[in-house]
């Protein structure tokens, strides 16, 4: 490491955190020991960067603000998930399917095809989801899914890209990377776009296929190198309209 | 099985307080750093916790509580953003070759007003992963968590943002020297 390649280290190095045990600062440091001019603007560089941590440190907090958010909610509001009353029955019933579906697993050959994956899909938005970020921004919910190493190179069709969003998650399916993303399409109705790669799902449809899965319906297609499900309540009639 | 509910509200009731005193003054100064008004950074640090009371528990993690609360932040931060002026996308510029180096004088003048005036005239790219950097909360791999960019552009946006900001503080105390100066010309 030369000294300029030291000095851009040193540039983002906060003497207060345990930064300095990370091998790339530790080395940049240890340059600048050893190098008296480094060492110098070093010296300058922490005392700004001090600085400037002063300031924001000095930015006043109003005194009511905390009182205000406590007052503004209820407790029925934020009851977590693990403390709901229905949380232990709903377990136990878990615990109980789990076993069942181990003893299933353990008999069945593993079954790869589209229709499994669309099922277990489709019925993931209808059991409870988590979504990893939440948002009304498309591009956002583009950028965390590439950030996160999922398929984020997917198309929409314009109708859905004129959707706001409510988030996105990273799901897997037999060690393969699903995206998930939600769209609100108006009075409380949301959609659901899965995406995942196409040869991962040889048998799945071309052009838009319909099929009910519980409570949704859901449309199935596949365009360039991905397959698309998107899933959400009211009929066919409904769906088409956001399809390509 | 009411008095369970009365217990779950009472607990759920304390995690929530809980949160709010850990996290409320450091999201309020990360709003304010990046809004710069005070409303904007009270009407953001509510949101993020009505946020929180309506969706918090679908969060399977408990250990990424911050990084959740600051996430949304950020992005209740660009929403409203968005809403109010189509911003334009400013492009990476190369990072200045010379590392600019700020004079003690200047370092010693530095205040919270000086700071953030300096920081809005940062390129957005930067803004958000500075003030992250400088509250001191965070760890890099937290910072890209929170803003949703890979690990080495929160890197490299923190270099490049430091690097501006003293370029920016640089111009402004030479052109506070040059004022002062005029009258005497």
């Amino acid at each position: 490491m030369d000294s300029r390649q030291a000095k851009e280290m040193l540039m983002r190095y906060r003497p207060e955190t345990t930064e300095g045990a990370d091998p790339e600062f530790a080395e940049a440091l240890e340059q600048a020991r050893r190098d008296p001019e480094l060492g110098r603007w070093f010296a300058e560089h922490r005392a700004f960067q001090t600085a400037i941590r002063e300031s924001f440190k000095q930015l006043h907090v109003p005194a009511d603000l905390k009182d205000r958010i406590l007052a503004e909610y209820r407790p029925a509001d934020i009851v977590a998930w693990w403390r709901r009353a229905a949380f232990p029955a709903l377990a136990a019933a878990a615990a109980i399917a789990l076993l069942i579906g181990l003893v299933l697993f353990r008999s069945q050959p593993e079954d790869r095809s589209f229709a499994s994956f669309q099922n277990r899909v489709v019925r993931t938005a209808q059991r409870g989801y988590v979504m990893d970020i939440t948002t009304s921004n498309l591009t956002d919910i583009r950028q965390y899914l590439e950030a996160h190493e999922a398929h984020a190179d997917y198309v929409l069709p314009a109708p859905l890209e004129k959707l706001p969003g409510e988030g996105c998650a990273v799901l897997r399916w037999r060690n393969n990377t699903v995206s998930m993303i939600c769209f609100d399409a108006g009075q409380r109705n949301d959609l659901y776009l899965f995406v995942a790669r196409r040869s991962d799902l040889p048998d799945a449809p071309s052009e838009p296929q319909f099929s009910r899965i519980g409570k949704l319906t859901a449309a199935s297609w596949s365009a360039g190198d991905k397959t698309y499900v998107l899933a959400g309540r009211g009929d066919e009639q409904f769906l088409r309209r956001y399809l390509p | 099985m009411a008095h369970n509910d009365n217990d779950s509200r009472m607990a759920a009731q304390q995690e929530f307080e809980l949160l709010v005193s850990r996290y409320y003054s450091t999201l309020y100064q990360f709003a304010f750093s990046l809004a710069r008004n005070e409303d904007d950074a009270r009407d953001l640090t509510q949101q993020t916790f009505y946020a929180w009371a309506r969706k918090g528990h679908q969060l399977r993690d408990r250990s990424k509580v911050k990084t959740w609360l600051f996430t949304t932040l950020y992005h209740e931060f660009l929403e409203k953003k968005r809403r109010r002026i189509r911003f334009p996308h400013y492009e990476l510029s190369a990072v200045d070759q010379d590392l600019p180096n700020v004079s003690p004088a200047t370092t010693n003048q530095l205040d919270s007003g000086t700071v953030l005036q300096s920081l809005a005239r940062l390129d957005e790219t930067f803004q958000a992963p500075l003030s992250l950097f400088y509250l001191q909360d965070h760890s890099y791999k937290e910072i890209a968590d929170i803003l949703g960019i890979p690990l080495g552009t929160v890197k490299s946006r923190i270099s490049r943002g430091i690097a501006q900001l003293q370029q920016i503080l640089m111009r402004g105390k030479r052109a506070g020297n040059g004022r002062r100066e005029e009258p005497n010309g």
